[in-house]
């Protein structure tokens, strides 16, 4: 029988594709991955088809790779790795299954994007922390299960935030529901019982929803999750607090960490935030030279019971924090007043995607230190930069204090023009270079797509072990998008 | 005894001869008895846990990784404690020998500005406290307080405690774990795996956290965990911890910016709405219904007491009598205990705003009698070290919680009859037969949060009883074997006084198959224990560990 006509037993017809064009969307993206055409593409809508189909698939032996937001991708991590495998695109689960106001938890398919989500949750006076401007269509799924950072450190209680319940269908095809909502026979019982999906632990003595985060959808597919939202702020301030120097910001920063105040706190250097303003390459060059070289993003915000004076006093302390660092905290730097980039930073990208408007293209390397050691590691990439002709200036970084601080999220981007072969080719370079660089400085790959994997786990041999044993009792044919992390 | 001398003595090459023992006196001091406090289980009276075959005291990894390899080599069973709270710690069968982690004390880093430890098996949270507070952090005390230890609660048991909401659940708070894996293998767990330090809990790629532990951990059965790193969190007071008074009448002697009210409300609901405002103000430290413990009608004067060195347990009658006392145990009917502290004197002042006006919202009040600055101090250093624990055991010498309705703050209190209502209704038949303490039926004690930020609320009815007689011991099994059936024709799932049914049984050991069996299957998804059975096989491949671990074939 052919494939087509297996699917379509299992989907509706109109939701499996064989057309070469839409497989070779799904064959490529924007990073270095070599491209492989999958066989075909289904698009499922509800946990029966996604369990119908991983049974054919561990029937078949069909490699499945699971997708969920649209394109463009970035980091190889949709590319089949291997020939003969049929994308499994989560797109088309667009319910919002529940907004519960009281416990502050949302509960959405796979497919919910942030601007799908975020004005139900405005009508219910509450918001989703976001990772810095994500395009229109990335699924929200995909991004907290990506351990993409947010904004808000101070309500990272665990790296994981704000996810919370899951909904795994796994490899070998069993359906498993983690956190509170294992607890009972379904999510209506509970709410019958004013129970809600809001602690991410369990069932039993498993976090069974640490397995599929950041697994490149290798051990199964997530068909809904629950979030913990934020009350909507009233007042949401945002301030500057410039510095020439990183170690200054990184003293400043600590303070606000260390008193848990403010909301949205990063570090952004001049270009990466230059890009954010910047609407064309030309505004974006002239703002990398008036902005300062880095800056700290500071949002207040207040919330529920007495939220002016929250912001009021917050704005004085992270004011003195700042003066006892030297620097000063503003609401504007040139080029961006804070209620601009405020909107900017909560809200998804303009199109095309802001990362790509400087040059066409880019790569970033993105992993996870402290904050204490980043300027190491600015200091490295540079140096890689330098040795292999790449402008320095052009690199944008993004410093992003997780977990309320106890980590920190280190992101380069490195802006090029990819349809310029030569420059594509020199990009690659410096890419693997730098990477290898900052793997060798102590930089923790976390996420570790295409080239970092093998670098990331030879680094921990033993967590590759016990990794390999996981993966052989959750997807024991192998059928899970083969080929990457360490499988 | 049942070891072998030669592997005997492959043990003691391990640890030194100083260092083990097998002598049966000191090996009777290893079981523990299940008449009283052997949470949730019993309480069986004059019944104790198996004796082990040896005790080691293994002083480094290494060492706990020879012994675990070498149990895998000859078939014994392992089990691990450190500070031994509970039953949990102790053998199920024989065949079983017993590591006592308490060489293994050492606080290996304070990461300041990072805002973590790294400690070892024996390290308490009292000590992890103060050694915190010179740095100006605090740590999470989970409930068993401050004399146990910080490692077990994040990596093998529970974690939760009256700070959680600020100060996080210890799953939450633990950032890396070194671990002998029961098949002899040592994995570490986050960055620390790769040799980065300790500063990341998950990855690279899918997180072995989560085979550590969920809700809970695995209670001993799956190897050893010999370091782990503990988030840290703001401390705004001053090092070291300022204390005054006479034990247990012992106080806080801080500044305005650290201030501990009992709070006090008029109805179950605007309890309830109470705590989701503080959750979405995210104001408070600490936030606990936590002298409930002593029962709704004995709380008062219990304060009284244990506030006052000159007062003991036989003043209680008088007490009950003095106007003030129950007027203040009428104000604290439906109460819980909140610590504030101000980061910075904007802060408090703030704080205090907020608290004020979530009182004028939901018509609570602050408990006129625990403002006077005596009862103020000793409550707000029972609230932030937890090191009262001895006086869950105060009435009888024995406790153990039952009921334990969790969940949001709604699940328990909303409707016109709340199931906190009906649970202490139900206890208060059952205090008249004589054998529990009569504190009025609701003794239930939970915290305020559930986890970092809150979120969930959580009634433990505290039942005390005198294990160490036969007819109060008798009679609170009795007890708890009809609240087990009360709350399942009630639909509020398995009571905490059964918890560890499906593990230990009334002889102190394993549980039958079929009942295990049975209960297990019950749960909400027993297709999680046939993949807990799958990592036990495969992870655990000569059977070293016990029940605990929950499995389905």
């Amino acid at each position: 029988m052919a494939v087509k006509e297996e699917l379509t037993g299992i989907v509706s017809p109109e939701n499996v594709s064989e057309n070469p064009e839409t497989l070779g969307a799904y064959s490529r993206d924007l990073s270095f991955a070599k491209p492989i055409q999958p066989k075909a593409a289904v698009r499922p809508h509800n946990v029966d088809e996604v369990q119908a189909l991983v049974a054919w698939a561990n029937k078949t032996a069909t490699p499945l790779v699971p997708v969920s937001s649209g394109p463009p991708r970035f980091h190889g991590d949709t590319i089949p790795g291997v020939p003969g495998a049929v994308i499994v695109d989560m797109s088309g689960m667009k319910n919002i299954m529940k907004i519960d106001r009281r416990n502050r938890v949302a509960i959405i398919e796979a497919g919910v994007t942030y601007p799908e989500l975020q004005p139900e949750l405005t009508r219910a006076g509450m918001r989703l922390t976001m990772p810095l401007i994500p395009r229109a269509n990335k699924s929200i799924v995909a991004s907290l299960l990506e351990r993409e950072p947010t904004l808000i450190p101070r309500q990272q209680w665990t790296i994981l935030d704000p996810l919370r319940c899951t909904e795994i269908v796994w490899g070998e095809g069993n359906v498993l529901r983690t956190g509170d909502a294992g607890n009972w026979p379904s999510m209506e019982f509970a709410f019958e019982r004013k129970q809600s999906a809001v602690g991410s632990g369990g069932p039993a003595q498993t976090d069974f929803y640490r397995f599929v985060s950041a697994a490149q959808g290798s051990m199964g597919i997530v068909t809904w999750i629950s979030v913990k939202c934020e009350v909507l702020p009233e007042p949401h301030k945002l301030y500057f607090v410039a510095a020439d120097r990183l170690e200054n910001l990184i003293d400043f920063t600590y303070k606000v960490l260390r008193f848990r105040f403010g909301d949205e706190l990063l570090i952004l250097n001049n270009t990466k935030l230059a890009c954010i303003i910047g609407e064309n390459p030309d505004q974006i060059k002239a703002l990398m030279g008036k902005i300062p070289s880095w800056v700290a993003l500071v949002g207040i915000a207040g919330r529920s019971i007495l939220p002016q004076e929250r912001v009021e006093f917050q704005e004085k302390d992270i004011a003195d924090m700042a003066q006892s660092s030297g620097l000063q905290m503003t609401a504007t730097i040139p080029g961006g007043q804070n209620g601009k980039v405020l909107d900017l930073i909560l809200n998804v990208s303009r199109e095309p995607y802001w990362k790509l408007t400087y040059r066409g293209g880019y790569q970033d390397i993105l992993f996870i230190t402290t904050l204490n050691r980043t300027p190491e590691f600015v200091k490295t990439m540079n140096s890689v930069a330098n040795a292999s002709g790449y402008p320095v200036n052009d690199i944008g970084v993004y410093l992003q204090p997780l977990h309320q601080g106890a980590s920190c999220h280190c992101e380069f981007v490195l802006p090029y023009d990819r349809d310029n072969l030569e420059e594509a080719a020199r990009m690659q370079q410096l890419f693997t270079r730098a990477s290898q660089a900052m793997v060798e400085q102590g930089a923790f790959f976390s996420r570790p797509y295409g080239i970092w994997a093998k670098m990331a786990y030879e680094r921990d041999t033993q967590t590759t072990r016990v990794l390999k044993k996981l993966k052989g009792i959750f997807d024991p044919n192998n059928i899970m998008n083969p080929g990457k992390l360490c499988f | 005894m049942v070891l072998k001398r030669e592997i005997y003595k492959e043990f003691e090459n391990i640890v030194g001869a100083n260092n083990i023992s097998d002598d049966e006196a000191l090996l009777d001091s290893y079981r523990y008895p299940l008449m009283h406090t052997a949470i949730h289980l019993g309480p069986y009276y004059r019944v104790y846990t198996p004796r082990g075959e040896a005790v080691l005291l293994p002083g480094s990894a290494e060492e706990v990784q020879a012994i675990v390899k070498l149990c895998n080599k000859h078939k014994v069973r392992v089990k691990a404690s450190s500070t031994f709270w509970s039953a949990w710690g102790y053998p199920m069968e024989d065949n079983t020998i017993q590591l006592d982690m308490r060489r293994m004390n050492r606080i290996l880093e304070i990461d300041e500005k990072n805002m973590f430890a790294v400690v070892e098996p024996h390290v308490i949270g009292a000590t992890l406290q103060a050694e915190a507070m010179k740095h100006g952090l605090n740590t999470h005390i989970h409930g068993p307080g401050a004399s146990c230890s910080c490692l077990a609660s994040a990596t093998a048991l529970n974690g939760l405690g009256p700070d959680t909401a600020y100060l996080g659940h210890h799953s939450e708070n633990m950032i890396g774990a070194e671990w002998v894996m029961p098949d002899g293998e040592m994995v570490r767990v986050g960055s620390v795996g790769s040799g980065l330090g300790w500063f990341y809990s998950e990855g690279p790629g899918p997180s072995l956290k989560g085979l550590i532990r969920g809700m809970v951990g695995s209670m001993g059965s799956m190897g050893v965990f010999t370091k782990c790193a503990i988030k840290l969190h703001p401390w705004p007071g001053p090092a070291p911890f300022p204390t005054d008074g006479r034990p247990p009448a012992y106080k806080a002697v801080l500044p305005d910016n650290l201030m501990s009210y009992t709070l006090g409300f008029p109805d179950w609901e605007a309890w309830a709405d109470s705590c989701y405002l503080i959750w979405e103000a995210g104001i408070g430290y600490v936030a606990h219904r936590q002298f409930n413990m002593f029962g709704r009608d004995l709380k008062g004067a219990m304060v009284r007491i244990l506030s006052d060195p000159t007062k003991t347990l036989g003043d209680i009658v008088e007490l009950l009598k003095d106007p003030e006392v129950q007027k203040m145990t009428e104000d604290m009917k439906r109460d819980y205990q909140i610590v504030l502290a101000g980061m910075t004197p904007r802060d408090i002042e703030w704080q205090e705003k907020v608290l004020d006006r979530i009182l004028e919202k939901t018509g609570g009040w602050k408990v006129e009698g625990m403002l006077e600055p005596n009862l103020h101090d000793w409550s707000l250093l029972y609230m932030l070290r937890l090191g009262h624990k001895n006086l869950n055991l105060v009435y009888g010498g024995g406790y153990d919680g039952c009921f334990g309705i969790g969940g949001t703050p709604d699940f328990a209190t909303t409707g016109e009859y709340p199931r906190v209502e009906q649970a202490t209704d139900f206890k208060k038949e059952w205090e008249k037969k004589g054998n529990i303490v009569a504190a009025g039926g609701d003794g239930m004690m939970g915290g305020i949060g559930g986890m970092g930020g809150g979120g969930m609320t959580l009634w433990e009815n505290f039942t005390h009883f005198d294990p160490h007689d036969k007819a109060s011991t008798e009679g609170t099994y009795e007890f708890f074997n009809a609240t087990s059936e009360y709350g399942k024709q009630k639909g509020w799932g398995p009571g905490m006084e059964k918890m560890n049914d499906y593990a230990r049984w009334t002889d102190g050991r394993t549980t039958p198959k079929e009942i295990r069996n049975k209960i297990l299957s019950a749960g909400g998804q027993p297709e999680a224990l046939r993949y807990q059975r799958k990592f036990y096989e495969t992870f655990n491949p000569n059977d070293l560990g016990d029940s605990y671990y929950r499995t389905l074939d």
